[in-house]
């Protein structure tokens, strides 16, 4: 897949980085990184939701702003959502058993659009190395530092 | 399996003030691999970089708790 057209190639890692974070990296042929990606980004955005439940979670209609954040993460927030959706109302003698009143539910928001916010982080990172090609990607040294300095 | 997944998903969870503190580890730990993932050339090096990373966001972050926690309480 590594071999694709330069122009198609930077889109497409681009988009497949959204839809699922650190499949833009598995794109180019950076494998390592990309299993970390999907890995960490996965396993918060997740823990994230069973800290708040999902239903409290992912609500567009209740955190606008943070659901900005969380669709970043691509298909995890959409799979939570459509998710959300299924799950009726909470019971009204217990709707603590669906939607978290305390500090949970908010703590469960701020780890998943964390995850949207790291997934832009992510995709910015794959674009420039699809950019720059499979070579100069495996040498591709932190920005801002010059390869071969001596500092 | 897939069902105990989903309960843990649907429900919330009731947690202590200390666990909450204590929350606030793993979430940085993430923010630090992610982003020395992105940052170091060769993978071998991740795992040092993110754990001086961590540390870093840690300490700094329990510090402006703790001073914002003081402050608090003297402003009262």
């Amino acid at each position: 897949m590594a071999a694709t057209e330069p122009e198609l190639r930077v889109p497409i890692a681009g988009l497949l980085g959204w839809l699922l974070p650190g499949a833009g990296h598995l794109f180019i042929g950076d494998r390592a990184r990309g299993i970390i990606f999907i890995t960490a980004i996965a396993v918060t955005f997740w823990g994230g939701v069973a800290i708040g439940g999902v239903k409290g979670t992912v609500d567009p209609g209740k955190r606008k702003l943070w659901f900005l954040g969380q669709i970043c993460a691509g298909s995890h927030a959409l799979a939570a959502l459509a998710w959300s959706n299924h799950i009726p109302g909470p019971p009204q003698d217990d709707p603590s058993s669906l939607i978290a009143y305390n500090r949970a539910e908010e703590i469960s928001v701020v780890y998943t659009a964390i995850c949207g916010m790291l997934n832009i982080l992510v995709i910015f990172d794959v674009l420039v190395r699809a950019e720059k090609g499979p070579a100069v990607t495996a040498q591709r040294g932190p920005p801002g530092k010059a390869r071969g300095a001596s500092t | 399996m897939t069902e105990t997944l989903a309960q843990i998903m649907i429900h919330p969870l009731s947690l202590s003030r200390w666990q909450q503190m204590l929350l606030l580890l793993p979430l940085c730990l993430t923010i630090s691999v992610v982003y020395k993932t992105t940052k170091c050339a060769d993978l071998r090096e991740v795992p040092l970089a993110a754990l001086v990373s961590w540390v870093t966001i840690v300490v700094g972050m329990y510090a402006v708790g703790a001073a914002l926690l003081l402050l608090s309480e003297w402003a009262m």
